[in-house]
């Protein structure tokens, strides 16, 4: 591609500069798998792929949410402690119902539906009382951050729910489609999801009212936009993906642990940075962050197959979030 | 202290398009208070802003005494003892009155912060001013008027030779300009040269010595308070001013779109009635504070109103808001097209389309195709010079990035279309064509209310302007058989030094 633009001067410079900073994280991706598949042994493996996939679906759906909070000039902090959550609840409902005499299986969807509605109350409470008060949406979240911890630490008790669960529900984190090699289910959710937030985000009136939200929420509410429905939208979304995940997680172990999802909110902002979502807001897309969740995804699979210690693959990635931002910032620049 | 003068000599300054200054030579001394004014796009700013080192002539002198001055930077004057206190408070809200007045050269005792002498040096120059304003306040507690006071204290902490102060009253209420003057007279005992930069004509017997027109970047001329009328001023301000003729063939309709009955908002605006017909344009005129900006508001639902209501096409709606009232068929462009009207770093394509979301869309799907053809059709019939449709709003000049803002409402199908200030800021063709696009939409019936700062403006577009002082609407009036001077007089009356005049009948 760089080439074609040299060998013709008459395309405009400024465009390519823009479409190559628009597309960096992609470039970038493919430069290194190629890499990767010359230099680690077993990276260009099926069964690593699978790998990768399932073991960054469980963080990679939050960050589709965690993109339209992003985009809609808000943030989400409180998400890791609702992974936790959702699994204590679900543990929890399929103990204390089928005690009271339920079948286990009715038990267990109720525990499920019990965690949507938390997901809804939650994320409602975020977007009504942050627009109604104008209290910034990082301090509202880190009040719920703790609040859920506490709460699923008190129902819990601090220990992990073992052995509660119906057997399908492993299928959530551990399931696979097509045996033991094939396709993860997690690595599904992942697309699934993709696909609806990709919808909500390009498709409809909702998703260019969080644009428009975040790029300016004045001249939205003066269009004629509802601001607070916008918001409580985009909060009530991350936080459903953040249950959904909370299922995957506690699936995957057959337990509930309040401990679960505890610091993720960290990595999953971090993938949607580095998709190149604006923190200030309006900027940003779904495709964005899903390869964002990949390129960290890679990078990690890709330095544990080289025998980096954990260490030096916190600096690595530390240095690749910088740079992400740097690069947006730049990009910014240009367009202006 | 000795005589002080700062006086310029043939300054001309050139921007693109237009010559803000012409030729002015003029002089100002110390010891008295030299009033500048003139109406928006006088030069007055541009004057102020060489002055301050902000920008520079494009040819011309200017000196302080003998010495002749030559500013690269806002510093440079603040070198030469030239400052200027700006309209905008520039205060920090969480410090105190004296770390204000001495933020970034507080002063210092063996490197630390010697406190005792901060407030002491704050407390003097506070009493110098006769301002009785404890230097140990967060100034997020004070009012308007004293924040104003501190500003000027902190100007005078300087030790200026000369003072600018923009506007210093257009935030303060009637009682609070008093205590203000007291401070500017202190300031102008201290031998200082005060250039005080004003719209409020009303203020001048009071405050000014002297006063400075200028208009349309020429030097009018300067007069002596004390031997001039108000009218004198006005006609000095405004000259022969030669209205265009609004196009005779819109024909204003019987049927009532819009009626506002017994709006009130405390303090914005009290007890306002009146209604609009099809195809009518309606003015508001009424000086900065009296109201307008926030009547439109309040109409559109963009702020809440205390009582009253707003009647469109037979609906009564007691508290709107703009969700509803876009679906009236309001449209509203905003006083600050950057700020509450576009979102910048959106396409242009975008910014066309969000007040028309819901007819674009199926449903909650969007329909890219229809979205397309509303936001292609606006950039034609509006004329906006664009390069890239996708391409942020940001890159347009203000002309067009105004005819983006109506475009996104046109896309409506308003009814009603609420304009504040749309000319403002923008040249003189694109103003031309925003009173066209007004015209042809009164043509198709679509009512328009029009508030402008520019009186000529009013007098051009509308079909009647209804004058509003300290939130009230007092007076209605039929532009063809008025003049600007006119206009300008029944805008200021009961102002308090006109009360006299107050009960005689409007000039019509």
């Amino acid at each position: 591609m760089t080439s074609i633009s040299i060998s013709q001067p008459a395309i405009n410079r400024k465009k390519v500069t823009i479409f190559l900073l628009d597309h960096v994280i992609e470039v970038c991706l493919v430069v290194l798998i190629i890499g990767l598949a010359f230099g680690a042994n077993g990276f260009l493996t099926w069964a690593n792929w699978m790998n990768i996939f399932r073991s960054n679906s469980l963080k990679g759906v939050i960050a589709f949410g965690m993109t339209m909070v992003i985009i809609a000039g808000l943030i989400d902090l409180s998400i890791g402690s609702t992974v936790g959550l959702a699994g204590v609840i679900v543990a929890l409902s399929c103990r204390e119902f089928t005690g009271m005499g339920l079948d286990l299986n009715a038990a267990c969807i109720i525990g499920i539906s019990l965690s949507m509605l938390l997901a809804i109350s939650v994320g409602w409470f975020h977007g009504f009382f942050q627009h109604k008060t104008g209290m910034p949406a990082f301090i509202v979240t880190l009040v719920t951050l703790n609040a859920l911890y506490g709460l699923a630490g008190i129902l819990s008790g601090g220990y992990p729910i073992a052995n509660q669960f119906p057997e399908w529900f492993n299928q959530f984190g551990g399931g696979r489609i097509g045996g033991l090699s094939g396709i993860p289910i997690p690595a599904l959710v992942l697309v699934g999801c993709f696909l609806i937030a990709f919808f909500i985000m390009g498709y409809t009136t909702t998703g260019r009212a969080s644009y428009a939200v975040g790029g300016n929420p004045e001249s939205a509410r003066l269009s004629g936009i509802n601001v607070g429905k916008t918001k409580i939208f985009a909060f009530i979304m991350v936080q459903i993906l953040a249950v959904i995940s909370g299922f995957m997680t506690s699936g995957q172990v057959m337990a509930g642990t309040y401990s679960f999802g505890r610091g993720w909110e960290l990595d999953v902002i971090a993938a949607v940075v580095v998709g190149g979502t604006s923190f200030t807001g309006g900027v940003g897309t779904i495709w964005g962050t899903l390869v964002g969740v990949i390129f960290m995804g890679v990078i990690t699979n890709g330095m544990t197959l080289l025998n980096f210690d954990i260490y030096t693959q916190y600096v690595v990635k530390a240095v690749i979030v910088f740079l992400a931002v740097l690069i947006s910032s730049y990009r910014a620049q240009v367009k202006a | 202290m000795s005589e002080l003068l700062i006086r310029t000599e043939h300054i001309t300054k050139d921007y693109p398009g237009t010559r803000a200054l012409d030729n002015v030579t003029l002089s100002f001394d110390s010891g008295r208070v030299h009033a500048l004014v003139g109406k928006n796009g006088s030069g007055k700013s541009t004057l102020v802003k060489i002055f301050a080192g902000a920008t520079r002539s494009t040819s011309g002198e200017f000196f302080l005494n003998d010495e002749r001055l030559n500013f690269n930077s806002t510093s440079d004057a603040y070198e030469k003892g030239i400052v200027t206190v700006y309209q905008e408070m520039s205060l920090v809200p969480g410090l105190s009155v004296a770390e204000n007045i001495f933020l970034g050269r507080l002063p210092k005792k063996s490197n630390a912060i010697d406190w005792r002498t901060t407030y002491q040096m704050a407390g003097k120059l506070l009493q110098k001013m006769k301002a009785d304003i404890d230097p140990n306040e967060k100034v997020y507690r004070l009012s308007m008027w004293q924040s104003q006071v501190v500003e000027i204290t902190k100007a005078l902490s300087f030790n200026p030779k000369v003072i600018m102060l923009d506007e210093p009253t257009s935030a303060l209420a009637q009682n609070e300009v008093q205590v203000l003057f007291e401070a500017v007279r202190a300031l102008r005992d201290q031998g200082v040269v005060v250039i005080y930069i004003t719209h409020k004509l009303q203020e001048l017997p009071q405050i000014a010595d002297t006063v400075t027109v200028l208009r349309d970047g020429k030097l009018v001329g300067t007069v002596e308070m004390s031997a001039v009328e108000h009218k004198d001023i006005i006609s000095m301000m405004f000259g022969q001013v030669q209205i265009r003729s609004r196009p005779q063939d819109i024909q204003v309709r019987d049927d009532v779109v819009m009626e506002v009955k017994n709006l009130s908002r405390a303090a914005w605006y009290q007890d306002v009635n009146f209604k609009v017909r099809a195809g009518e344009v309606v003015g508001i005129a009424g000086m900065l504070g009296s109201g307008r900006t926030e009547l439109l508001r309040g109409i559109f639902g963009a702020d809440p109103v205390d009582s009253g209501e707003v009647i469109v096409e037979g609906k009564v709606y007691k508290q709107a808001n703009p969700i509803k009232m876009v679906k009236a068929g309001v449209g509203l462009t905003p006083e600050n097209r950057k700020i509450q009207g576009l979102i910048l770093i959106h396409s242009i394509r975008e910014n066309l389309c969000y007040a028309s979301m819901h007819l674009t869309a199926n449903g909650w799907i969007e329909n890219k195709a229809k979205r397309d053809e509303f936001a292609a059709r606006q950039v034609k019939e509006l004329d906006i010079k664009i390069g890239d449709i996708s391409s942020p709003c940001a890159s347009l000049s203000g002309g067009n990035q105004q005819k983006v803002v109506i475009g996104n409402w046109l896309n409506t199908s308003p009814k009603i279309m609420l304009y504040d200030e749309p000319s403002r800021g923008i040249d003189v063709s694109a103003k031309q064509q925003i009173f066209e696009i007004i015209w042809a939409e009164a043509r198709k019936g679509v009512s328009t209310i029009f508030v402008s700062t520019e009186l000529e403006e009013l007098l051009e577009v509308c079909h009647r302007i209804l004058i509003m002082r300290h939130g009230k609407i007092v007076d209605e009036v039929n532009p063809d058989t008025l003049t600007t001077n006119a206009l300008y007089e029944l805008c200021m009356r009961g102002e308090p030094q006109n009360d006299k005049h107050q009960h005689q009948p409007a000039g019509n």
